[in-house]
């Protein structure tokens, strides 16, 4: 029973404790979309910063890239966010990590760039119907000038004889 | 006489060059890829197996018993336009290994992608769309391990509405995404209109 005294207080406040610290309790960073083709655009939140603060700085790290990126508005649902253009990205997976203008750190997320669209995975280059035409054509053509030549023998025959 | 003897013979030739031509023309039309049963289903996620997730080492070979492939793995990117690259079509036994992406047995979706048919036939991801749930997909690695995947789904998408997420996107559990062309062949654009894909997750 004494111990639950003890802890109880203590519980609540560490609770206390991390509401107050901004950047650990709430910290969190947000890539939407998570996955976009290359040359998409994608937006990066700090949810957890303050716009008070300052602007938040999102450091983008990749296969080939390190840069930071200053946020540019107020997120709509609390903290900070800018868009990202992936014009040039090399494919694969990037890691955002964001500070808050105070300095503190704001967690991190990660999106996917990609190819852009399907795969082009069809190889066949002339599936035979041209040429089946063609030859139908002649089919054809061979079958009504014999149907024409037919007609004339018959004609000259009728002629002959009478 | 002369004249009509030409003309006859004119005829024949006709007759018997549209014969061959013909002819030819039905040997060389091509067998339509098999499509998926589900085509129109909804895609659908399974439970994974609890495994390890393995480190990175590239893929080299797939094998596919239920529908009799075994063809070597070459790596593949995206090309300049930002399309996935697709290997090769003088070497249409061959699949390619998305390599920006994960490798085979990692956390998260590996890809591969291979030709469905070629001018000279059928090529190696040709039976894909014959694929149904529960069959086994193998991955050889360069670090000697093979990882064996299970299919869980096998759906047809229109190009112009390929599902990035569902290929590319992030997994909790190792999973293996395979991608030929699939539908109608538009004689026009001279290419398929839909992608077969075949979603499948670690199994062993």
């Amino acid at each position: 029973m004494k111990a639950r005294r003890v802890l109880i207080p203590a519980a609540g406040g560490i609770a206390l404790g991390a509401l107050l610290l901004p950047g650990t309790a709430l910290a969190d960073t947000t890539v939407s979309p998570s996955t976009t083709p290359v040359g998409g655009t994608v937006v990066l939140t700090a949810t957890g910063c303050n716009p008070k603060s300052g602007d938040a700085i999102f450091r983008v790290t990749g296969p080939d890239r390190d840069q930071n990126v200053r946020s540019t508005t107020a997120a709509a649902g609390g903290g900070l966010s800018a868009e990202l253009f992936t014009a040039g990205f090399t494919l694969g997976t990037y890691t955002v990590s964001a500070t808050c203008g105070d300095g503190t750190a704001d967690g991190s997320a990660t999106f996917t760039v990609t190819p852009i669209g399907g795969a082009e995975a069809g190889g066949r280059d002339d599936d035979g119907a041209g040429t089946l035409a063609t030859g139908a054509t002649l089919l054809a053509t061979a079958l009504g000038g014999a149907v024409i030549l037919a007609r004339r023998r018959r004609h000259a025959v009728t002629a002959a004889t009478h | 006489m002369r004249a009509y003897q030409v003309i006859r013979f004119l005829i024949a030739a006709l007759a018997v060059a549209g014969l061959a031509l013909v002819g030819t023309g039905l040997t060389r039309l091509p067998a339509r890829p098999p499509q998926p049963d589900g085509a129109t289903a909804p895609h659908r996620t399974v439970p994974a197996p609890h495994l390890s997730p393995l480190p990175r080492a590239a893929p080299v070979e797939v094998r596919i018993p239920a529908v009799g492939i075994s063809a070597p793995l070459i790596s593949v990117a995206a090309d300049a336009a930002g399309a996935l690259e697709v290997p090769p079509l003088d070497r249409p036994g061959v699949a390619g290994w998305y390599r920006p992406g994960v490798s085979p047995g990692e956390t998260g979706n590996a890809v591969l992608v291979g030709h469905v048919d070629s001018p000279g036939g059928p090529a190696v991801f040709f039976h894909l769309g014959r694929l149904r749930p529960g069959d086994t997909i193998e991955i050889v690695r360069t670090d000697a391990r093979m990882v064996r995947f299970a299919v869980h789904d096998v759906e047809a998408y229109p190009k112009d509405r390929f599902p990035t997420d569902l290929v590319y996107g992030p997994g909790d559990a190792a999973g293996l995404r395979l991608i030929t062309c699939g539908g109608r062949f538009d004689r026009g654009t001279g290419e398929y209109v839909d992608n077969v894909i075949v979603f499948a997750t670690r199994a062993a």
